[in-house]
């Protein structure tokens, strides 16, 4: 690795002014686990690191006004074995525990995730699927954005170089929604996506209500898929129906062919993982 | 900068540039080599350590994230009398060919076993998915980590 600086602040403020007197040569490192992995690739020192992953600040998951607000530095084992996980977003845990192994999980945030963008993120979807907001603390103040709006790209978000992602909300309108996630990828351990999926919704008289699709690894970023909602909302719960919104998924998705997959079976596991991540979440919504 | 920790119970120190991981810490400041540089890249796990009751990839940890913090590596597992039940288990049922795995293998168990102590046959491979073994295989591994299981609550029952 190429020879950098290394602060520890002592809590959130610390983080943003030290963010702002190194800007722009300056990154944040949260759990480590995709960003020293670049690093000692780089050829150029990122000039100074602020180390974020022990901030109380950003470790915590409470109930709160909006709804549930979880850390940005909260582990994806944290996130596995929380009790208010359990209770309000149970995909969560599965979507968390689809991600690496355990020395990763133990290490990576949810966060970190997120920030990282990668267009395969397994934390993406569910929080997707329940139409997530994000809390961004920079020199100005903080705000609360949609996490759609916060992708901006492969490897890109809307993180400007002086700014610290502090949390992520699931609505309170959301908590308990009936949610599933499937990742699809060639091992249990340790590997990507090919394509990954979540599907939210509510069951009310047998028929679907607020519909939300959400799929990963299938576009430059995790994308919505507003037409294939659209076209269930309402409508009695069948095969047929469910069907032909996995065909649907496929026309909103703008999957790449590599040596993972190729485009076709891509456009093959979106329409299976629509479906299964719709029934699924009906089987719950049927169960409760 | 200087680094404070404790090192199976030991208390040490160490002035390194902050562009060293853990992993290098343990091999070139403190001589313990027994934590692998595998891939290096917290892909196979060789380099697997326990840090405050979790295992983590000791390659994807800088020397300033574990300033005052607690590592249990594979020389603090065994005493001069006698191997952890884990060691003995994969030393009777051959579970290490060349070995290099091993380290990070056993720690990911003793993990497993601290928190779980009656662990399926699903848990112990989903405990082991982030090391790799390329020579002998997981399946007398899973066996050995199953049957240190069994002993260490045999011991504590009779205990």
């Amino acid at each position: 690795m190429k020879p950098f600086d290394f602060v520890k602040p002592d809590d959130q403020e610390g983080v943003i002014s030290a963010l702002a007197a190194h800007s722009p040569r300056v990154r944040i490192l949260a759990g480590g686990t995709d960003y020293l992995v670049e690093l000692k690739h780089v050829s150029q020192s990122p000039g100074t690191i602020v180390d974020v992953s022990h901030l109380q600040e950003l470790r915590g998951i409470e109930e709160v006004e909006d709804g549930l607000r979880i850390g940005a530095a909260v582990t994806h084992t944290e996130i596995m074995a929380h009790p208010l996980i359990e209770k309000h977003v149970p995909a969560m845990i599965h979507a968390a525990h689809t991600i690496g192994a355990v020395q990763t999980r133990n290490l990576g945030t949810l966060g970190g995730n997120l920030v990282t963008c990668v267009p395969s993120m397994d934390s993406g979807p569910t929080l997707v699927a329940l139409e997530a907001k994000v809390t961004i603390a920079g020199p100005g103040g903080s705000r609360c954005i949609p996490l759609t709006d916060f992708f901006v790209g492969p490897r890109k978000t809307i993180l400007e170089p002086d700014e610290l992602l502090i949390n992520i909300v699931i609505p309170k309108c959301n908590l308990g929604k009936p949610t599933s996630f499937y990742k699809f990828g060639l091992r249990k351990g340790q590997a990507l996506a090919l394509v990954n999926a979540a599907s939210s919704l509510w069951v009310k008289g047998g028929k679907f209500k607020d519909v939300k699709i959400s799929l990963g690894a299938v576009a430059p970023v995790v994308i919505r898929c507003p037409k294939a909602e659209a076209s269930l909302e309402g409508l009695p719960i069948s095969q047929d129906v469910i069907q032909e919104a996995g065909r649907i998924a496929v026309t909103e998705a703008k999957p790449i062919g590599d040596f993972r997959a190729s485009l076709e079976y891509r456009n093959d596991l979106i329409e299976v993982l629509t479906r299964r991540t719709l029934n699924s979440a009906i089987q719950t919504a049927n169960q409760s | 900068m200087d680094v404070k920790l404790t090192i199976n119970g030991e208390e040490k120190s160490a002035s390194v540039p902050p562009e060293t991981t853990l992993l290098r810490l343990l091999r070139e400041e403190f001589n313990l080599t027994g934590a692998k540089i595998g891939c290096d890249v917290g892909d196979c796990g060789a380099c697997t350590v326990i840090v405050d009751g979790i295992a983590t990839n000791s390659c994807l940890m800088l020397a300033g994230q574990v300033q005052g913090r607690s590592i249990e590596t594979i020389e603090g597992l065994a005493n001069m009398d006698d191997y952890h039940p884990l060691q003995k288990n994969f030393e009777d049922l051959g579970s290490l060919q060349c070995g290099f795995c091993g380290p990070g293998i056993i720690l990911s168990a003793k993990q497993l076993l601290d928190d779980n102590p009656d662990p399926n046959k699903e848990e112990i491979q989903d405990a082991l998915a982030g090391n790799l073994c390329r020579c002998t295989g997981y399946t007398k591994i899973v066996e050995a980590v199953a049957d240190a299981a069994r002993e260490m609550r045999g011991n504590r029952e009779a205990a």
